[in-house]
Order: structure tokens, then sequence, then C-alpha cells
């Protein structure tokens, strides 16, 4: 029963998550972090929800669209993952190995979305040549959503409702080999959403900068707040410097 | 020419038809649909039609112009939903100077909306995805990492700004007309603005690379008799902390910027050179 609810719940929230509407909203609510509070609460374990779900999310956190297009599901990846590893009692680190598969999974999901969505286009092209103004709505945000339902909604709900005791299974019986395979590529990835947002940035002649937040967190070991809080100052006082010489130049 | 509202607004006394809570209605309907039609061939333009459909409503009675308002926006267009805002402004004051009846032409107003796209995406990226993001999320995953329910709610600051700063900018666009954005891009302000964002996401990069990339490795050698082991890892430690990481970081960054890169390829390389290196005892 509570498999099914937390089945029903992933299907719909990576329907409505992957229609993007409202851009960061959706952005930000389809994240493994956000999605593992009602995961939790319908499961019965708020607090293993959230750890699983902050240890899923830092393999996501520099993900960057280069070219609109993601590297990776980041709602997917977690809406599988959390409820699977709750249900099961597994570790984050096992956690992580269920979510990068299915996070690379999730990129062919919405490439296919992007293709079909073609075709709408052009129904609006001909709406447009007609002047009806209420079906250029409707090919542009409703035919688009109500499509994506059939390609979104099975494959989380099919994949906790069936999936769990098929991953139970297959962990318990998987190489130790494989599953630490994983666990190094989860500790991996973030790097390239890292490197991947350094591309974004561009700006090489700054690359200082990098190496300066890098060496200061390993030498130092304060939390990222912290420097986040030391890069903001130097940045905002460089700025002022610079200004200063300017107008007395 | 069409009937002038006359609404107490400050917008009506330039005998303008547009009022800024238009734009503002504008812009915000454009950020829920901007990526809701998203395609290959066109990306965003499906959705800033959407957007654009009351106030060509509004501008065009006539059936004939408003068809072909809807077929000049129905083009390509792309930008990074937020500093584009500016282009949501700009846009509808060349189309109501049009409606006026002034002289300006599909051409430059398509010329506007693909001149501007490409520049204010940039903008954007750098600011919003690439510096605003991670650290708002890394907030958010370090305050939940023992299990407080706080992170989600944090998550919630990224759109939050966003809302606040396209609001404020796609009213801007309208008011200051392109050749003041084109100006603003090429001045020292925006400029500024742009270093600033890019030194402290590089920096942030560092830090979040430092604190989250985990890349070591357990080999060791014994070199027979009572002789302790010698272990790779201590010897890098020696040699600077992190450094596996940290060349990790790199690769994937020169990997990146070489041309044409399959983000899906480089993935399963990783996962690929993963197992491998688990199986082989390197990693």
């Amino acid at each position: 029963m509570e498999m099914l609810a937390v089945s029903i719940f992933a299907g719909l929230w990576y329907w409505i998550c992957k229609t993007d509407i409202g851009y960061a909203i959706t952005h930000a609510i389809r994240q493994p972090l956000f999605a593992a509070l009602p995961i939790g609460l319908m499961m019965g374990d708020v607090k293993q929800a959230m750890i699983i779900g902050a240890a899923v999310q830092i393999l996501y956190i520099g993900l960057v669209a280069a070219g609109s297009n993601l590297p990776a599901d980041d709602c997917l990846a977690g809406l599988i993952a959390i409820p699977i590893a709750i249900g099961s009692g597994l570790t984050p680190a096992l956690a992580i190995a269920i979510a990068v598969p299915v996070g690379v999974m999730g990129v062919f999901v919405d490439q296919l979305r992007k293709t079909v969505n073609v075709m709408f286009v052009h129904m609006a092209d001909r709406y447009a040549e007609e002047g009806n103004t209420r079906k250029i709505v409707l090919a542009s945000v409703v035919y688009p959503t109500a499509l994506s339902f059939f390609f979104r909604f099975p494959i989380p709900f099919f994949a906790i409702l069936y999936g769990a005791d098929a991953v139970n299974n297959f962990m318990n019986s998987v190489p130790e080999w494989l599953i630490h395979g994983f666990s190094v590529a989860g500790g991996l990835l973030p790097a390239l959403g890292f490197a991947l947002t350094m591309f974004v940035i561009g700006k090489k002649e700054l690359f200082p900068w990098f190496i300066l937040g890098y060496f200061l967190v390993q030498f130092s070991g304060i939390p990222v707040i912290g420097a986040a809080i030391f890069g903001l100052c130097a940045v905002l006082l460089i700025n002022y410097y610079n200004n200063r010489k300017n107008v007395e130049g | 020419m069409t009937e002038i509202q006359q609404t107490p607004d400050a917008a009506a006394e330039n005998g303008r038809l547009i009022t800024e809570k238009d734009i503002r209605r504008n812009w915000l309907t454009y950020y829920i649909v901007a990526e809701m039609g998203i395609s290959y061939e066109r990306l965003q333009a499906l959705g800033f039609t959407t957007a654009m459909i009351p106030i060509l409503k509004k501008l065009y009675p006539d059936p004939e112009d408003l068809k072909e308002a809807l077929k000049r926006h129905l083009i390509f267009y792309n930008t990074e939903a937020v500093f584009g805002s500016p282009v949501n402004g700009i846009v509808i004051a060349m189309e109501e100077q049009k409606a006026k009846g002034e002289p300006i032409t599909d051409k430059s107003i398509t010329g506007m909306k693909t001149g501007l796209m490409g520049p204010m995406a940039g903008i954007g990226d750098s600011i919003d995805w690439a510096t605003l993001k991670p650290i708002i999320f890394a907030l958010a995953a370090t305050l939940s990492a023992s299990g407080s329910i706080i992170g989600p709610f944090v998550l919630l600051l990224l759109p939050l700004i966003q809302i606040l700063i396209g609001l404020r900018l796609s009213v801007y666009g309208y008011r200051a007309g392109k050749a003041s954005i084109r100006e603003l891009l090429h001045s020292g302000r925006i400029k500024e603005l742009i270093l600033g964002a890019s030194t402290l996401g590089l920096f942030m990069m560092g830090a979040l690379s430092s604190t989250y990339v985990k890349l070591s490795t357990p080999l060791q050698f014994n070199f027979g008799g009572g002789n302790e082991p010698f272990v790779l890892q201590n010897i890098l430690d020696g040699i600077i902390p992190g450094l596996l990481p940290l060349m990790a970081v790199l690769g994937l960054y020169w990997w990146l910027n070489k041309k044409n890169q399959n983000f899906t390829v480089i993935m399963l390389v990783i996962i690929a050179v993963s197992v491998i290196g688990a199986v082989t005892g390197i990693l």
C-alpha cells in the first residue's frame, strides 16, 4: 500500500516537474533533496529520506545546462533511488549507486520529449495562420504537457512498484566490485557538474580563483557556506578598489 | 488608430497602450511557460509566443495584423528566462510602436530578439545557473546532510530570487529600449557584474569540488619482509592534499573544452572508468 502511494506520487511528480512549468520553480522542487521530504513523509522515515536525498543531491549540485541540454536527469534519479533505498534499508552510498545509472537513462526521455514537441511547433504555425490564439496556447502548453504524461509517469511508477524487490535482490546478489564501482562513480560525478559549470562560465584568465577555492577548503576544511562568505566579500572588495582606482585615475 | 485606454497609470499619459503591469504579467507568463513546449527545432518559441498573446491581442485588433504578429514570434527563440527578461520589455515596446504605425519592420523585431538572446543568456547562465544555483543547492544539501527538513525550502530561494530580478528587468527593458540595452551590454557596469559573478562562480567551483568530489586509490605495495607497505594514497597526500579529485575536475574541464562534446558519453565514460578502476583495484 505504502509503496503504491509512493509510486503514484513519484509518477505524478516526475510528470509535473519535467513539464518545466515555472522554470526554476520546478527546477527546485524536482531535486532529490526536495522530493525526499514528501517521500519520507509517505514512508514514515523523514530523517533517513533527507539524509539519502542530500547524499544524492550532491551529484547534481553543479549540474548546468550547456546549450539547454542537461547531462543527467536529477529528478528521475532521486524519485527512484530514494524510495527504493528507504524501503530496502540501503545506505546513502548504495542509493547513489542506483541514482547514477537512472539519472543517465533519464536524459534519453528528455531528448524524446524535445523531439516529439517539434510536432506542436508545426501545429502552432498552422494556428497562427488562422489567427487562433486559444489553439496556440493549447499547442504550446496543454498538448505537450498531456502527451508527456505517457512517457513520464510510467517510468518511476513501475520502477518503484515492481523494481524495489528486483533492485533489492540485485543489490544482494550483485558483486562487491560493481557496487564499489558505482560508489567510485558517485564520488566522481559531481566533478563533471563542477567542470561543466566552469566551462559555462568560460573566463579562463580567472582560473586561479578555482585553485584558490579548492585549496582554501582542502587546507582549512571550512564548510561551503564559509567559503561562499569569504568569496563574496573578496569579490565585492576587489570591485570596490577597482572602481576607486578608475575614479581617481 | 486604436482607442487609447484612459487609465491613471503613467503609461497612459505618454499615449502608451501598454501598462507596466502588462509587462510584468507578460514576463511572468513567459517564466512559467518558457520551457513547456520546448523542442529541438525552435526551443522557447512556443513559450515566448504564448506569453505575447495578451499583448498582441491588445495591440492588434485587426485579425490580419494579429496573424502576422503571431507568425513573427513563432521563430526560433532561446535565452535564459531571467536575464533575458529585458528582451520581453523591448519587444513589447517595439510592437507598441509598430501598432501605432511607426515604420518598424518584422526584421528589426526579429533581429533584436536574435541579437540579444545570446548575450543575455550568457549573462544569465553565469549568474543564475553557474553561481547562484550551486551556492544555494550546496547550502541546502549541507543543511539536510544529517536529516534536517530545512534543505528543501532553501532550494526555493533560487526561483524566488529569479522572479524578483525578472519582474524588474523586464520593465527596465521596456522603459530603456534596445539602444540602452546595447549600451548597457557594452558598459562597464554589466562587465563588472559578469566579472564578479564569474569570479565568485569559479571560486565556489573550487570550494565545492574540494568538498564533494571524492577520489582516492587503495593501491599499496608490499616489498616483503617486515617493511611497512608502500601506500600510494599516503604519498599523494604528502605531496599535496586533494590531488586526485583536483586532477579529475581539471581533466573533465579540459575534455569539455574540446569541441562538440556529448555529455552523456562523458558520463558513461566516468562510470566505465570507475567500474574498471574498482575491478582492477586501482580506485
